[in-house]
């Protein structure tokens, strides 16, 4: 806000995911170097379709659907004056003189952003895309000065990345079956453990995956004891055996949620709800379970997983 | 009530040096004696006693190491597990340890106190979630200031008077103990993607606040707060050749101030380039002994994998360069920002060797150990773990000799370190381990075993071999109770948290609130870290 | 009925988590946000106090919490690879207590990142 004169938005629709985006954080507030605000500033948007956020942009850039990866990698070779394939460029369903532009302003600007949604990081190419702007912004950093940040959907997924660091060493789909932790995405992360039927039990913390996730995986969330803590008695609560409801964060439960940009902010609640919160109810369980005799880790005994 | 008998007793700040005698402990506190029934004794015989370590520079919690964990999962696979038990987080250390792990492998070593060196304002708040989850040991925080616009843009302005109310009311917001001064200037200009390399030119976007105009300022205002712990700096240049004359010039603008330099081996380099670069260790060490205001610390570093993080943006963008190795980097609105970049320091590389040297080169020839402390700048130069290793390279000439013979012949010529026959005593590892860094950080309660201080105690197993004499202490206690024992956590107790509340004018909210409400994207009143959460804090009022 | 005022609010719908909201509440539910945004007056709307939902379920029944928090910790504790999943919609002190718990249980704990 109070620096950049150059954004870029790719893959994504904040104008109807995160409203106030623009207006907060980025397009139109006047910043301490940007006292213009909005005309101060260039917004370019790359996306498949065309969104309302289009209506913000100074440029809209549409790309073919699965292409942004193709598209990010020539723009690398054109910060480096690299020569690019004119019949690959046309895959794209962008111009070469539209990248051109785009790479000159990039270097132009005197402070860029990029920020990169889920129509970038959950569509073909997943992270190999998010590698690939990352590895852009960085190369830029030998013109001017270039940051990214992905956009993250839920309200505290940050704080659950920023969490399990701390206590656990790595940001998700950590493994503790051992008694210490280990990481390996795609094979402890949820959907592959539950399509390969490899939990016997589940406790679901303010998700709703018996909604969202593929059907084998919910076919096995509805096979082995499920719980679920959640304000409401939601689709996955119907195929638990066990659900509790819970106090709302920010509404009627207190605590600490972090921005997707890593600060962390206190929640005021301004409801006293009937309902215990999510900490409270996780911490009684834990007592129970503490109460019985302790787990012995794999290290000590038979492999626990097995 | 507990006593600790027949062991050799290492307590320099009471005069004591190995003499054989019993330390008492009543209620968390060493006493002069205790008496009656229900006294456990702990035989020490043939052991020594030193007073708890105590880090008076490392990175062990917030927004920068958290985001490092992230980035090196590679390194998280390889490194020491801690396994879940009814007693004990799981975790796992490296070179970036989980919370838990932290605390549980500072204890495993003897160290019950450290100083985490670099809290941004904006994000303290995380830095005490994550030092809330570091078990066992005390624990303070130095607060990010040189680089901080609502400072800067008053110093342009030449508000002295209304800058100090400003660090002051910053100080108390973000709950810290001290003030960092992180490459004054730079990190600000490299949100423009530029650094500050020269003390005496104006920082990019300002007129007339230069490097050095923020250091004698700061300096000055942590004197008239009386905080305990003087400015707390790391000098512009950090890491680059001929980085000596910055540090010289940095030094000379302290004179009349105490002032703590901070992982000084970073910044004591001759030479142009790097095919040309030179240790400037005796040089740095000629007029550091000859000026008792200042201490330092050593942030020496050995061979082997590091990741590298700090507030200077500017230089990690160098090293990223340098290196083509994996890059991050935070700008934090409006007070700093931050680069991460995993390194591995290698014997062959003349650079590496060099720097290898020079922390050892400080560390001998500064000769007030009152005043030279052991750090690695955790995890810099080298993980807070392997301390015991630099022990053993400074209480052993011949193994280091052997050491140094192994390094490049090239290097040898840059550097003095074969040269030097000092040997330090087991009194003087308690000065540089515990005693120093504790008065540095101005904790009368630390670094010593006399009446009235915490009862923090590392009890070692006397051993010729004195890496593994260090590195596996027989018993470690915290607030006289038993931590430790044979290498292995046996009790985990909470740390407390140390902060200052320097004292300041109330109305310097009003000048901040519509400063706030302009330039950050946070709220005013939810900016300031709760009492809440700062785990049993213990306050010291001043100013 | 008691109106309520909170200055400096938290709203947690999306990732921006905007914290300079006005809350005005009466009895047990919000009635007038100020800055929200129209996701985030519609999330503070949405959820009231009131009891709209049993404390709990046990295989679809209404139970106590009490008696639902004991089958949880049943079927976890007997559990060899349980699953801690979601934690997106919960605050940093229930993650905390998550990460905590699925230790005990030798479990994996994961968010919607991994998705």
């Amino acid at each position: 806000m109070n620096r950049a004169d150059f954004i870029i938005y790719w893959g994504g629709n904040p104008a109807d995911c995160h409203p106030r985006h623009f207006t907060k954080y980025t397009l139109t507030p006047k910043g301490k170097h940007v006292p213009m605000g909005r005309k101060g500033r260039t917004m370019v948007l790359v996306d498949v379709r065309e969104t309302p956020s289009v209506r913000a942009a100074d440029i809209f850039l549409q790309v073919r659907p699965g292409k942004d990866f193709e598209v990010i990698t020539t723009l690398r070779a054109l910060v480096k004056n690299q020569p690019v394939d004119q019949a690959r460029v046309a895959e794209t369903g962008l111009t070469l003189a539209q990248l051109q532009d785009l790479v000159g302003r990039m270097k132009n600007a005197r402070f860029g952003v990029i920020f990169f949604g889920m129509g970038l990081s959950m569509t073909r190419g997943k992270h190999m895309n998010s590698a690939a702007v990352l590895a852009l912004v960085a190369e830029l950093n030998a013109f001017t000065k270039f940051v990214c940040m992905p956009m993250r959907g839920h309200g505290n997924v940050t704080g659950a990345d920023v969490v399990m660091r701390w206590t656990t060493g790595f940001p998700f789909g950590v493994n503790l079956c051992r008694g210490y932790p280990r990481f390996n995405p795609g094979e402890f992360s949820t959907v592959d453990l539950l399509v390969r039927g490899d939990n016997d039990a589940a406790l679901i913390l303010g998700a709703d995956p018996g909604a969202t996730m593929p059907q084998p995986a919910i076919d096995h969330l509805a096979r082995i004891p499920t719980i679920v803590l959640d304000p409401k008695v939601t689709r996955t609560s119907r195929l638990a055996r066990v659900h509790i409801t819970t106090a709302a964060m920010g509404i009627s439960a207190p605590g600490t949620v972090y921005r997707m940009d890593e600060i962390p902010l206190p929640l005021r609640p301004i409801l006293q709800s009937p309902y215990p919160t999510d900490e409270v109810v996780i911490r009684r369980i834990h007592e129970q379970v503490k109460a019985k005799p302790a787990w012995l880790p794999a290290s000590f005994k038979k492999v626990p997983c097995a | 009530m507990l006593r600790i008998t027949g062991g050799r007793v290492y307590d320099p700040a009471n005069g004591i040096h190995g003499e054989v005698k019993d330390v008492c402990i009543s209620d968390g506190r060493i006493v002069a004696e205790v008496e009656g029934t229900g006294v456990r004794t702990i035989d020490a015989s043939g052991m020594v006693v030193f007073p708890g370590g105590v880090d008076v520079h490392t990175h062990v919690a917030g927004a920068a190491l958290n985001f490092a964990r992230a980035m090196t999962p590679e390194n998280q696979r390889e490194a020491v597990k801690f396994i879940h038990s009814p007693e004990l987080r799981a975790g796992i250390g490296g070179i970036t340890p989980t919370t838990f792990a932290t605390g549980y492998l500072y204890a495993g070593l003897g160290y019950t106190t450290v100083n985490e060196a670099a809290v941004p304002i904006l994000s303290a708040r995380h830095t005490h979630e994550e030092l809330r989850d570091t078990p066992i040991v005390d624990k303070s925080c130095c607060v990010l200031m040189a680089n901080n616009e609502l400072v800067l843009d008053l110093l342009e302005e030449g508000e002295t008077e209304r800058a100090k109310q400003v660090v002051a009311w910053l100080i108390w917001a973000a709950k810290g103990y001290g003030v960092k001064a992180v490459n004054p200037g730079g990190v600000a200009a490299w949100k423009w993607g530029k650094d500050a390399k020269i003390l005496s030119e104006p920082v990019e976007g300002y007129s007339k606040v230069t490097p050095a105009k923020i250091i004698a300022s700061l300096a000055a205002i942590v004197n008239d707060l009386q905080l305990p712990h003087p400015l707390h700096i790391h000098c512009n240049n950090l890491g680059a050749p001929g980085n000596i004359s910055t540090t010289l010039e940095t030094m000379k603008l302290l004179e009349g101030y105490r002032a703590h330099m901070a992982h000084l081996q970073f910044h004591a380099y001759g030479g142009d380039g790097w095919n040309s670069l030179r240790s400037e260790a005796a040089t740095l060490a000629e007029y550091f002994n000859a000026h008792p205001n200042l201490t330092a610390d050593a942030g020496a570093i050995l061979f082997g994998n590091s990741v590298t993080i700090t507030a200077d943006g500017p230089w990690q963008h160098l090293l990223y360069q340098l290196t083509g190795h994996k890059w991050g980097n935070l700008d934090v609105e409006n007070e700093t920002g931050c680069g991460i970049v995993p390194y591995v320091y290698k014997g062959s590389n003349l650079v590496n060797a060099v720097q290898w040297a020079v922390g050892l080169e400080l560390l001998l020839l500064i000769n007030d150990p009152w005043r030279i402390f052991l750090t690695t700048d955790h995890p810099n130069g080298a993980c807070f773990w392997r301390y015991p290793e630099i022990i053993h390279l400074l209480m052993d000439v011949d193994f280091r000799r052997e050491r140094v013979r192994k390094l490049p012949a090239k290097a040898l010529k840059r550097i003095v370190l074969g040269d030097l026959d000092r040997e330090y005593t087991l009194s003087e590892i308690a000065v540089i381990t515990s005693a120093g860094p504790a008065r540095a950080l101005g904790l009368s309660r630390k670094g010593h075993l006399g009446p009235g201080a915490d009862a923090d105690v590392a009890i070692y197993n006397e051993n010729p071999d004195r890496e593994l004499m260090f590195r596996y202490p027989r018993y470690v206690l915290k607030g006289g109770q038993v931590v430790v024992e044979e290498g292995a956590i046996r009790k985990v107790v909470d740390g407390r948290e140390f902060i200052v509340h320097p004292s300041f004018d109330e109305n310097i909210e009003e000048y901040l609130r519509p400063l706030f409400e302009q330039y950050y994207t946070m709220s005013f009143d939810n900016y300031p870290v709760e009492m809440h959460r700062v785990e049993g804090a213990d306050i010291r009022e001043c100013g | 009925m008691t109106h309520t005022v909170v200055k400096n609010a938290t709203c947690t719908f999306c990732g921006c988590v905007c914290d300079d909201m006005e809350l005005h509440a009466e009895g047990d539910r919000i009635v007038k946000t100020k800055l929200a945004c129209g996701l985030g007056e519609a999330w503070f709307k949405n959820h009231t106090a009131e009891h709209l939902y049993p404390d709990a379920l046990i295989d679809g029944q209404p139970s106590s919490v009490e008696e639902a928090v004991q089958a949880a910790a049943d079927y976890l504790y007997e559990a060899d690879m349980p699953l801690v999943y979601g934690l997106s919609n919960i605050t940093c002190e229930a993650q905390r207590a998550a990460v905590a718990l699925a230790e005990r249980i030798g479990g994996v704990v994961d968010s919607h990142t991994s998705l």
